[in-house]
């Protein structure tokens, strides 16, 4: 049986770019932003970097594919690089990989770094692509926020809630987000926006929204990681430790097989079990401190409580409404503004909460800042709920 | 007016299920003036689409809006085994033009059998080059010519000959036609033709140009539905059609269809359209500006629909050996108990019903004719789809609502001007225009 990962890696040093419209500046810069924030943080050597793995969802998109571009944007030392790509678990995966190098003992000390440069698309949304040319016989060309609304249709069916007061609770996910990110100097949307605003915006998709939805941005988030020893010998008192990163991808049961009812995504059920498991978390409802989640979508961060089994299941909507995740409730979601605000820069989403995690346990959140926090939760969420990619990864202090 | 993923193939299509269920294997003939394709057999898709097998004898006709009657004509005196004649039409039209208020998109479908409904007792043809409208390589909009020189000059030329010819034929007076399905060119030849030799019998065409408009190549066919529909046994039906001449055929009516009101349920049905400008787009008449999100590269890999065309165009899936139904077929099934890679039996969905599980209507998304509605399928046999959801013209979608299938054009790739065909889901039941 595999021991897990466990308290084997920690962080050395994290850096994250504002996020947002950066029209002057290219992936290329956002890449040396992040990392050099990182290095700074993680007090080691440029040279030390023995391995490095590059978070990019949409090659096409910004800075193209394989390991060149952050190996030359980084003037990267001929070491071994490698682009990663898991959809919006792409800043997560890139995570996995270095810790996984670490810990497997193959490094000592290795890069994640996440980039996404959405706006240069020319237009709002994530741009619409190709699902495959077998897949484009058939398959409808649903946009994300498609995707993801038909959660509150099926959710309501499943509960019984009406969809006015379903509407409600997603409203007031957005609000509190909103409430965060005006206090977070790195996020994009820097505003706080009132229920009533949120209610009447225009539909996107049925029933979601203008404020349902995540802003479009661009911005990169790095992490460097080593083992605990060498933490140690750099003098860093408090160390964050990796207490686990785990997965779940989707084999067509959503999909083609007819058993779920489209209210709730197994893949962050089946990724957080593993991961509260690795991480030695019997009650996550006491026991984890923050949780930065996949809000793309107001309902998916509604739906992601109950899956993440900090809602009882047909109770998020009221555990919502009852502030339990505003900045102040019993577990925060979202304290950086999350998504909503930060926009979604695809292959750094992850590493961007992971690095707001990070911040919060070593006490450097400013305003945001909670206290008594021993495991931040970080989740994402890729593709769609029939068909996806969860990541749940959870970082603390090393025991 | 028809959707925007609607066209010639889709509508044809649409009325030849139920014809088509009604026999083992037709050889299937697919008629229409405004075929999407010039080299592509359209016929051969419909084949696929209605889960023929590639044996089926498959041809595509058209030249003139008599066409489909040209055909059923041959099928009722070849002695072929059952042709199912699918006819389809969607013609352009130039904004303003006297043509797009008068035409309607639509499709009608026959089957010919050994134990159909009628016999043909009398059939005449009269070929003559009377352009009284064209289409034209260099013209692909029609041009029409002055309707009283057409109307006087098609009856003494094509129509009165041909359907005296037909009656003669069939040792019937033309006072003995019960119902007429009269395609006449411009509206006074059905009149003109009557008054000179002495039917007295309604044209039943008039009902379809008042609901759906003139449809061209299916228009006759469609007139003979509503006949069958009423005609009663051992009394005579005339059917005549115009375009570079005229094809009459005398039918004497031997039994009654089974499906004995879909051809009037069908012009009762739809929801009206007050929006000029969506009219317009729908016709392909104008050209809007989609934004950049239309800029998607839409183009279909060839060696592609090769190998998934005939699942594509027929629905089919695959049942496992659990019993377990799923779309489309994959080499390990999603059966959660499978266990490698295993031969999957077809199943055929397109006929088969279906509810929605999850369902949005999209207003980011590109799409002709937003908002874009889509969401998963569940089938009743246990198959579960991703799919678009089509004429929403009741109430909104939800949870649990039934469905039906409808083949449609599932995208276009304007570019290389090439479309690709797929099933979407529609609401079981159009609502009632009267309801409107």
């Amino acid at each position: 049986m595999a021991s897990g990962i466990r308290d084997r890696v920690v962080v050395a040093g994290m850096g994250c770019t504002v996020f947002g419209e950066r029209w002057d500046t290219g992936a290329e810069v956002l890449m040396v932003e992040a990392f050099e924030e990182a290095l700074a943080d993680s007090g080691l050597e440029r040279g030390s970097i023995e391995a490095a793995w590059l978070g990019v969802a949409l090659d096409d998109m910004n800075v193209g594919n394989s390991a060149l571009p952050l190996a030359t944007a980084l003037r990267l030392r001929n070491i071994p690089v490698t682009r990663v790509e898991n959809m919006c678990a792409t800043g997560t995966e890139a995570l996995r990989a270095a810790v996984y190098a670490v810990a497997a003992g193959a490094c000592d000390v290795a890069l994640a770094l996440g980039v996404e440069k959405l706006k240069d698309t020319g237009y709002g949304g994530l741009p619409l692509r190709t699902k495959g040319l077998a897949n484009d016989l058939w398959m409808p060309y649903g946009s994300a926020p498609g995707t993801f609304a038909q959660l509150a249709g099926a959710y309501s069916a499943r509960h019984g809630i009406q969809a006015e007061d379903l509407k409600r609770a997603m409203a007031h996910v957005s609000w509190k987000s909103h409430q965060n990110g005006a206090l977070n100097p790195k996020a994009h949307l820097r505003k706080a926006v009132s229920i009533e605003t949120i209610l009447n915006a225009p539909l996107i998709a049925d029933p979601l929204g203008l404020f349902d939805c995540c802003g479009v941005s661009d911005g990169a988030a790095a992490a460097i990681v080593t083992t605990p020893d060498i933490a140690r010998g750099l003098g860093k008192q408090d160390l964050i430790s990796v207490k686990a990163i785990q997965l779940s991808a989707s084999n067509g049961w959503e999909s083609q097989y007819g058993e779920w009812d489209g209210s709730y995504v197994r893949n962050t059920r089946e990724a957080a079990t593993r991961a509260y498991k690795e991480a030695g978390i019997a009650d996550p409802r006491s026991e984890i401190g923050i949780t930065e989640v996949h809000d793309c979508f107001s309902v998916t961060e509604l739906v992601t409580m109950e899956d993440l089994g900090l809602s009882d299941e047909g109770r998020a909507p009221f555990d919502i409404l009852d502030g339990r995740f505003d900045r102040e409730g019993a577990i925060p979601c979202q304290i950086d503004g999350g998504l909503k605000c930060f926009g979604h820069p695809v292959g750094a989403t992850g590493l961007r909460m992971a690095y707001e995690v990070y911040g919060q346990l070593l006490g450097r959140a400013g305003k945001r800042q909670r206290e008594n926090i021993d495991f931040g939760l970080t989740h994402n969420l890729g593709g769609a709920p029939a068909n996806s990619v969860a990541a749940v990864s959870i970082l603390g202090r090393l025991d | 007016v028809a959707g925007w993923d609607e066209d010639a193939v889709t509508l044809a299509l649409e009325a030849a299920r139920a014809p088509a269920g009604k026999s083992d294997k037709p050889s299937i003939v697919f008629a229409s003036t405004s075929a999407p394709f010039r080299e592509r057999l359209q016929s051969g898709i419909l084949a696929e689409a209605l889960g023929l097998p590639p044996s089926c004898p498959a041809s595509d006709v058209g030249g003139s809006r008599r066409c489909a009657v040209s055909a059923l004509r041959r099928a009722l005196t070849d002695q072929g085994g059952d042709v199912l004649i699918a006819a389809g039409e969607r013609r352009p039209t130039a904004p303003g033009s006297a043509l797009q208020l008068s035409w309607g998109d639509g499709g009608a479908a026959a089957l010919v059998a050994d134990d159909g409904v009628a016999r043909l007792v009398g059939a005449a043809t009269v070929n003559v080059d009377l352009v009284d409208l064209y289409m034209s390589q260099d013209h692909p909009l029609p041009y029409q010519t002055e309707e009283r020189f057409i109307r006087d000059e098609a009856v003494k030329l094509a129509l009165l000959p041909a359907v005296t010819e037909a009656c003669r034929e069939a040792g019937i007076e033309p006072r003995d036609v019960a119902l007429a399905v009269f395609h006449e060119p411009v509206s006074g030849c059905y009149k003109a033709v009557a008054a000179a030799c002495g039917i007295t019998a309604p044209n039943l065409c008039d009902r379809i140009g008042e609901a759906a408009g003139d449809l061209g190549s299916a228009h006759a066919l469609f007139g003979l539905a509503l006949a069958l529909e009423q005609a009663k046994p051992g009394s005579h039906i005339l059917v005549a059609a115009f375009g570079s001449g005229c094809d009459a055929l005398v039918l004497e009516v031997t039994g009654a269809l089974a499906d004995a009101r879909a051809a009037s349920d069908a012009l009762s049905r739809g929801a009206p359209l007050a929006n000029y400008s969506r009219f317009l787009s729908l016709c392909g008449a104008i050209d809007l500006d989609w934004g950049p999100r239309s800029e998607l590269e839409q183009r279909t890999a060839a060696s592609v629909l090769a190998r998934h065309g005939r699942d594509m165009h027929g629905f089919v899936g695959g049942r496992d050996a659990r019993g377990n139904v799923q779309f489309p077929k994959t080499a390990i099934p999603v059966s959660p108990e499978a266990d490698g890679p295993e031969r999957l039996e077809d199943v055929r969905l397109a006929d088969l019903p279906a509810k929605i599980v999850s369902v949005t209507a999209d207003r980011l998304n590109f799409t002709p004719d937003p908002p874009f509605h889509f969401g998963l399928v569940q089938f009743d046999n246990g198959a579960r789809v991703s799919m678009e959801f089509r004429d929403v013209e009741g109430l909104p979608l939800k949870v649990g609502d039934p469905l039906r299938m409808r083949f449609r054009v599932k995208s276009i790739d304007r570019r290389r001007g090439f479309r690709n065909y797929f099933w979407k889901a529609a609401p079981l039941d159009r609502p009632l225009l009267e309801d409107a």
